[in-house]
């Protein structure tokens, strides 16, 4: 019957409790929200980044970051590239050829990775074809044909079809220089990428360096399947190479996947502070607009552990009502959002400088909704000591006898 | 008869730091199983004091009190509660039903709080609502009964823990003459069948003309101890 009593007591003064079933309403949705918007972005930027730039994993010689030269190239590189592909039929693989040098336009030039590269095992890769804004791949009859990104076109001023001049050492240590038409322009969810690399084919730049060889071999697994067995596999059968993930290769990664327990794990905490002084304020008016009758009960005996959880039970139910509803608001604001995604191509321009996808898609993970169970309990029930303790202080003979 | 409630020597001063106040001077009171008593005397004279300090809600400065037989003076908070909820039955002046609860649960609260089992509760709920004549009102809340049939329900309630008697403050204070009758004649029937002591404090003659035994106060001190005419 305590329960009846708190349950029909939260409703006497229904606008009040409704204000903060609202408020507790409107902030657990909020976290959903915020949480599933800044995972979404998250996500979209990490999976972005290993699709279009790092790969799951990547392979090189073990000397080959202390200064990336061009005579770094993996030993036997094509032969382990062959036996990777054997073993790992599921996985996509590209063998890349990487050179440092410097693209020149009549007008400007720029310092760039040149990435030399096999057509179809990039493109199978890194989706490379479906980035590209104008023109074609580089599966065309044509003499050396290179993409370069948009953003660093713009730089250069050079346009589909114009010729640029690339500048490299070769392998002998002369600085070689070759022409090249551009034959496609790509576009990627980071401009910054955009501007440092551009692709050539390998068949066109090995003759140029005076020989051939390998320095990277990206592998991307295919979604929903974990990377790590593979690559410990890789580790243990090529002792000799490093052998790293995205996540040491770009440790930004790294720490944005860290974050995304962290982000909820905030919002929690700043909105239910927000909601225990609601909590508090309420309760506080429920308890000392019944003071008289608060005292009657201790007067006919309800003893004062009974009191304080009778006000426990009536804050409880005031965030259990609320808290529910919520959720299932979020839940379905996420889900909505979800599979269409929020389109934010207005603002694109800018988070593309930040290598941030302009369609986001929004998600939480399912242990949120227990995190938030919990927080709400905990919150509601610091909330109600304040005003519990008010209540059981009363002394009967005084509170009977206020008005 | 044997006596439910005694008092020795009982005073009670607020504010000793400053100006002190007597509300009782010494008091000596001896009342006894089945006694339908009225305390009466003017404002300040000290009635409500006592009214408090016999249903254990207050404490006297000095003096001894015994409820059934049991010291109460020396009990702590929480034991005085559960003294109370077993042992005596509070009728206020302003009927204090708990206004979410309906008339019936009204009455079933103090034996849930006693921890009786619920068909128990509610027979006894039942009984005690017919024996105040409110056997059609037993779903309603406070709001929707009047003053004198919300008093039957705080009479019925104050009954329900089977008290050792009866504390009642200016019951018909708030009540008319219809109610007060009505009342007066539930309660004494009440301690006329069932034994049932009653304890009033009042200024209303016509609860003073029913008592059997008035109790005058004045100045925190009894001034008269007669029989009445009820």
């Amino acid at each position: 019957m305590i329960f009846k009593v708190a349950w029909r007591n939260i409703w006497r003064s229904r606008t009040r409790s409704l204000v903060v079933i609202s408020a507790v309403v409107l902030g657990i949705w909020a976290i959903i929200v915020i949480t599933g918007f800044s995972i979404g972005m998250v996500r979209t930027y990490i999976h972005t980044a290993i699709l279009n730039e790092w790969s799951h994993i990547q392979i090189h010689r073990s000397d080959y970051f202390v200064d990336k030269a061009l005579e770094d190239t993996l030993p036997n590189g094509f032969a382990i590239y062959q036996n990777l592909k054997n073993e790992f039929p599921e996985e996509l693989l590209s063998p890349r050829l990487l050179v440092q040098g410097m693209v020149s336009s009549p007008k400007a030039a720029r310092g760039v990775t040149i990435k030399a590269i096999q057509p179809g095992p990039e493109n199978a890769t890194t989706e490379l074809q479906d980035h590209l804004s104008q023109g074609q791949y580089l599966d065309v009859d044509s003499r050396n044909p290179m993409l370069i990104g948009e953003d660093l076109a713009d730089k250069i001023q050079v346009s589909l079809n114009n010729r640029v001049v690339l500048t490299f050492q070769s392998y002998s240590g002369e600085i070689t220089a070759a022409s090249f038409r551009i034959v496609g322009l790509y576009k990627t969810k980071d401009s910054r990428y955009d501007s440092q690399h551009i692709f050539v084919r390998q068949e066109d730049i090995k003759k140029l360096l005076g020989g051939d060889g390998l320095h990277e071999i990206a592998i991307r697994v295919p979604d929903g399947t974990d990377f790590q067995p593979i690559m410990d596999r890789i580790v243990k059968e090529y002792p000799g190479l490093d052998v790293q993930s995205y996540k040491t290769l770009s440790p930004d990664l790294e720490l944005y996947e860290s974050t995304i327990g962290l982000t909820s794990t905030i919002m929690t905490i700043i909105v239910m502070l927000a909601l225990i002084f609601g909590i508090i304020n309420t309760m506080m008016m429920a308890v000392l607009e019944r003071i008289k009758e608060l005292g009657m009960l201790m007067a006919i005996g309800m003893n004062k552990q009974r009191v304080f959880f009778m006000i426990l039970i009536e804050t409880l139910l005031l965030g259990c009502i609320g808290a529910p509803i919520g959720m299932l608001v979020g839940y379905v604001t996420i889900l909505l959002t979800s599979n269409t995604g929020l389109d934010l191509s207005a603002y694109s321009a800018g988070m593309r400088e930040f290598g941030l996808s302009d369609i986001i898609y929004p998600w939480v993970p399912p242990t949120i909704y227990w995190q938030l169970a919990i927080a709400v309990v905990i919150t509601a029930l610091i909330g109600s000591l304040f005003p519990a303790l008010r209540a059981i202080r009363l002394r009967p003979v005084e509170a009977i006898r206020t008005l | 008869m044997k006596p439910v409630i005694v008092t020795k020597g009982i005073t009670k001063t607020y504010q000793p730091d400053t100006i002190p106040v007597h509300a009782l001077r010494g008091v000596d009171l001896t009342i006894k199983e089945g006694e339908f008593v009225a305390i009466v005397g003017p404002s300040g004279s000290g009635k409500t004091t006592l009214l408090n300090i016999i249903g254990g809600l207050d404490r006297p400065s000095e003096g001894y009190i015994e409820v059934g037989g049991k010291d109460i003076s020396a009990l702590s908070d929480n034991a005085l509660i559960d003294f109370r909820r077993d042992n005596i039955g509070f009728v206020f002046q302003a009927y204090n039903l708990i206004p979410v609860l309906t008339a019936l649960e009204n009455v079933e609260f103090v034996m849930l709080l006693q921890k009786l089992p619920k068909d128990q509760r509610h027979k006894r709920a039942l009984e005690l609502l017919h024996a105040v004549g409110l056997d059609d009102k037993i779903s309603k809340r406070p709001i929707e009964l009047s003053g004198g049939q919300q008093q039957r329900v705080a009479v019925a309630r104050a009954l329900a823990s089977k008290p050792a008697f009866v504390l009642a403050d200016e019951p018909t204070a708030n009540l008319d003459s219809v109610s007060t009758g009505q009342l007066l004649d539930i309660m004494a029937n009440l301690n006329r069948e069932e034994q049932m002591t009653f304890v009033f404090s009042t200024h209303d003659q016509r609860v003073i003309d029913r008592a059997h035994r008035i109790i005058t106060l004045e100045d925190g001190k009894i001034i008269s101890d007669q029989l009445g005419h009820g």
